[in-house]
């Protein structure tokens, strides 16, 4: 049991890796983590457009954030 | 980190995104959280193709148009990697996203040329959107729909970035941008864009913003980014002579903002001025907007294409997802689809264009420029294509199958080359499907008409024995224009065959070997062709797989279901056409039929049937044949004699029950019963004339009854007469000229259909002529009642001749009594035996006149009868029955009688003359 659970683990970190040579290889500039947290959101069905909409308007908000940020500082 | 994939509610994963994203504390992403939740939420079904084939591809192309083919070939590498592993379930959503957050490392500011820069800036509000909005313009007017009326609109120019965050990020509360690049843009672009390596939103951006500024704004060169374009300081200048007031509802729109507005109607988005008309269902342009007539007029002219488009849309949007809508439906979707797409295909060439001139805004007004009037130029050619599809599509509402291809074919009908030839395409799409089901059909016999769209309907209740009759029909309204209705009747016939051989026939003979022409796997091409072509290949290719599909059944039915030999075998039997075997089985069962019909046993008459079958040259016949041959009892009623009852019968199933169907043997029972009839009296009669023949000479010897007899053989020869030519008219002009019109149809049908008309026809004919039928009851009644009359003679002379016989035994006796005595030497006589003798021959003369009374009224009432039904021949409207009349009558013995015979005769014979 706890080998397969074993197995079952490098298998999902083989794929993590490979996805993250792939999002690399796009230029995403998605890190290992926010990769992991959407690859969950697109295992759970989640609408890859939407998602990544959403990614993109997160960071031009804290683009915008920290560009008023420096304006105002 | 990847272990940990394990099933957190989305809403807790999205969270823990923002917060890495931002790179801020959960409290602080609250705002942001919440816009992401909304928008997960409401775009919650894809508007892509969940392929992931199809996203890996775009992928590889993408990285070869960066130039990256290495990448792309260590892309597939991966991408193999990962299928093998399968870990994911929606690895094509993880592609996917990852390729819309894909950017250009060597191209920093993507600007000209690309796709996607174009549309960034087209459409601001979607500046956020992957060039694969971009590529797929369609998925703009759907996915974006309920987004459209935004304030953002194409030609709010000077609101630029700041009205896009306003309302993309409005909720998120973020409105500094906006009035941080309307301020002032001091600083770079590149610090815009900090934290995000390669933006695409970011040059968008910039040259929007360099062009929306106002006149002689120098910093605007500032802020555009290096490209290979020239600088865009004169471009804003030039621009400037467009006033810039779209606030103010008094000033006079420009045609260029007309332009922008006229290409979102065109693909069914409300415009700024233009916009749809929910009242009056057009698109209108806004009443309030000052604006030359000109340009209102050829304005609202190029609005109409996009209420064409809306209507075409909004069809295939309801039907393509409609499963019950058929095979046929989907490919008339698909073509319409195919049609729409060509239209994007300008639209998007249009909307590039249109791009490019405000990016190098130099020519503009002068030479290249987009203007209304152009535009109408044009969309000339689309709007006459999409007026077409859009009546067409108003004219198949509520149709499918081949009721769609029809209504697609009669709008083929039209002298426009262009519009015929739009028209012939979609009909090529459309009868795609009907064709392969009627390849399906004609070749394999299977019907997979899930939608019932095809013309041939299949009733899945009939069993195999009603096959034939009733299991496949068609389906009128279904049968496409441009097939005929004999082309139809003759592809309802193949298959049928093909199907009665499978299944009654029991033949698997595979259906390569029927049709050595058929070739099931046709292409839509070839499906096109053949619609060209429809008088010449296809009604060959019907022909072909029609002969060859009805020749091989009726070989089959004839090889090895005898099918022409039960046919005769009818005839011989059941008809009465095997005369000797008749006449043996009338001798044998003679006596066991005069006994009541209670007393009868079937398994005597089926034991007498096979002494008759043995003795006769019935014999020879096929032995498939005389197993089949039985004996029936009808139904008793009280006083029924044998006669009454008798019926031969003949078993028939399988394949041949086809065409012997149960009302058939039951046509063929009533004429047998009718015939056997008949048949009998000619037997009754014989019977009289021989019993005649042979107490002619014996009675000589009493001369008182020589007037009784000549009464007897008068009257006889007058049945026999009758009889005769009624046996003459039903074997002659009934049974044989039938039966030969039938022999000659059977040679030379084609189909099975031929032979079982030609077998109905036939019984048709044999059972009215033998006055079977309703029309003839009168006659048939008749009939009836001489039939009667002569048993009824028969047995009246019978008891005659009984008397007479015992008289002339007694007679004799005596004097052969005389004779002994005198020999003996006594007297012959004594006076007392003497007066007894003449006592008992006074007594028998007494007798005769009563007898002679008896045969006077049964021919009085014979003779009634047959002038009654003389009559009712002559005005029989058959032209047979009323020959017949002339045959019964021949010399006019009867007419001399019967004064309506005269007069009918007299009418007829005017009519004639």
């Amino acid at each position: 049991m706890a080998s397969g659970a074993n197995a079952n683990m490098t298998a999902v970190r083989e794929t993590m890796d490979v996805l993250l040579e792939i999002s690399r290889l796009l230029n995403t500039g998605l890190d290992m983590e926010s990769l992991s947290i959407c690859v969950r959101l697109c295992e759970q069905g989640i609408n890859p457009e939407a998602l990544s909409l959403v990614i993109k308007e997160l960071r031009k908000a804290s683009d915008s954030l920290k560009a008023s940020d420096n304006s105002t500082s | 980190m990847a272990a940990s994939l394990d099933q957190k509610s989305p809403n807790v994963l999205l969270q823990s995104l923002c917060c890495r994203i931002t790179g801020k504390s959960e409290a602080e992403v609250a705002h942001q959280f919440q816009y992401a939740v909304r928008v997960i939420g409401s775009n919650y079904a894809p508007t892509i193709e969940r392929d992931e084939f199809l996203v890996s591809e775009k992928i590889k192309k993408e990285m070869v148009k960066q130039r990256r083919e290495a990448d792309a070939a260590l892309f597939s590498e991966l991408h193999r990697k990962l299928q093998t592993q399968g870990v994911l379930k929606h690895r094509w959503s993880v592609l996917y996203l990852l390729l819309s957050l894909c950017e250009d490392p060597r191209k920093p500011s993507p600007r000209l040329g690309s796709y996607g820069a174009l549309f960034a800036q087209a459409l601001p509000r979607d500046a956020h959107s992957t060039p694969f909005y971009c590529t797929r313009p369609q998925s703009l007017a759907l996915s974006y729909g309920d987004r459209a009326p935004a304030p953002g609109g194409a030609t709010v120019v000077a609101g630029g970035p700041g009205a896009l965050s306003s309302t993309t990020m409005g909720t998120s509360g973020i409105s500094s941008l906006g009035v941080y690049t309307l301020n002032g843009p001091s600083p770079t672009p590149q610090s815009l864009l900090a934290g995000q390596p390669p933006a695409a939103g970011g040059p968008a951006m910039g040259s929007r913003l360099a062009w929306a500024l106002p006149v002689g704004s120098a910093p605007a060169c500032a802020l555009a980014p290096p490209s290979s374009r020239p600088p865009l300081g004169p471009v804003s200048l030039n621009r400037g002579v467009r006033p810039r007031r779209d606030g103010d509802p008094n000033a006079e729109v420009t045609e260029a903002a007309l332009v922008r507005d006229i290409l979102y109607v065109f693909q069914g988005i409300d415009g700024k001025y233009i916009k749809m008309n929910l009242a009056d269902n057009c698109y209108k342009m806004d009443a309030k907007v000052v604006l030359c007539k000109s340009l209102r007029d050829t304005g609202s002219r190029l609005a109409e294409l996009g209420w064409l488009h809306n209507k075409v849309r909004k069809y295939t949007d309801a039907r393509s997802l409609d499963r019950a809508f058929g095979l046929v439906g989907q490919s008339f979707c698909a073509s319409l689809h195919q049609e729409l797409k060509e239209y994007y295909r300008l639209l998007s060439v249009l909307h590039s264009q249109l791009q490019v001139e405000e990016d190098q805004g130099v020519n503009l007004m002068v030479e290249s420029s987009l203007t209304l009037k152009r535009l109408l130029v044009w969309t000339y050619d689309p709007k006459a294509r999409l007026k077409t599809l859009a009546a067409l599509v108003d004219f198949c509402q509520g149709r499918k199958g081949g009721e769609l291809a029809s209504a697609v074919h009669a709008y083929g009908k039209t002298g426009d080359p262009q519009m015929r030839a739009l028209v012939q395409h979609i009909l090529s799409l459309v009868s795609h499907p009907i064709l392969n089901f009627l390849y399906r059909w004609i070749y394999d016999g299977e019907l997979e008409d899930t939608y019932h769209e095809f013309f041939v309907a299949s009733d899945p209740n009939v069993k195999t024995d009603r096959l034939w009759h009733d299991k496949y029909s068609l389906r009128k309204s279904m049968i496409p224009s441009f097939i005929t209705m004999d082309q139809s009747h003759k592809v309802l016939l193949i298959g049928k065959s093909i199907n009665f051989l499978h299944q009654v026939c029991h033949d698997r003979t595979p259906p390569g070997k029927i049709t050595p022409a058929s070739k099931s796997a046709d292409t839509p091409s070839d499906a096109a062709e053949l619609l060209w072509d429809l008088e010449g290949a296809f009604q060959g290719k019907i022909d072909a797989a029609y002969f060859d599909t009805s020749r091989y059944l009726l070989n089959v039915l004839n090889r090895d279901y005898l099918l022409l030999d039960h046919l005769q075998a009818m005839r011989r039997y059941l008809l009465l056409g095997q005369g000797d075997f008749i006449r043996h089985l009338m001798d044998l069962l003679k006596p066991e039929l005069a006994r009541p019909a209670t007393t009868l046993y079937q398994h005597n008459l089926t034991g007498i049937l096979e002494t008759a079958v043995r003795a006769t040259n019935a014999q020879y016949d096929n032995a498939e044949i005389l197993k089949r041959l039985d004996v029936r009892l009808l139904e008793v009623s009280p006083g029924s004699t044998g006669w009454d009852v008798f019926s031969l019968d003949y078993h028939v199933d399988g394949p041949i029950a086809t065409v012997f169907t149960r009302e058939c043997m039951s046509r063929y029972l009533r004429a047998f019963n009718f015939l056997w009839r008949a048949k009998r009296m000619e037997y009754t009669l014989t019977d009289i004339w021989k019993g005649q023949m042979c107490n002619a000479k014996l009675l000589k010897t009493m001369p008182e009854l020589s007037g009784v007899l000549h009464q007897c053989h008068i009257l006889a020869s007058e049945m026999v007469h009758f009889i005769h030519q009624m046996q003459y008219y039903i074997t002659f002009e009934v049974l044989e000229c039938s039966w030969d019109e039938l022999w000659n149809k059977v040679q030379q049908a084609q189909d099975l259909d031929h032979i079982i008309t030609a077998h109905e026809v036939f019984l048709d004919t044999i059972i009215s002529r033998c006055l079977l039928d309703s029309n003839s009851r009168s006659l048939l009644n008749q009939l009836r009642a001489i039939f009667n009359q002569i048993i009824e003679f028969q047995s009246a002379q019978d008891s005659l001749y009984r008397s007479a016989l015992e008289e002339l035994r007694l007679r004799l006796q005596y004097d052969e009594q005389k004779k002994t005595r005198e020999t003996q030497g006594e007297w012959g006589v004594t006076a007392e035996q003497e007066a007894e003798e003449a006592n008992r021959v006074r007594e028998f003369q007494d007798t005769i006149p009563k007898m002679r009374s008896q045969l006077h009224i049964l021919t009085h009432y014979y003779q009634g009868i047959v002038q009654q039904f003389l009559v009712l021949l002559m005005t029989s409207p058959d032209q047979s029955l009323r020959f017949l009349s002339f045959r019964l009558d021949f010399n006019e013995h009867y007419r001399a009688r019967e004064p309506r015979l005269r007069a009918s005769l007299g009418t007829t014979r005017g009519r004639r003359s």
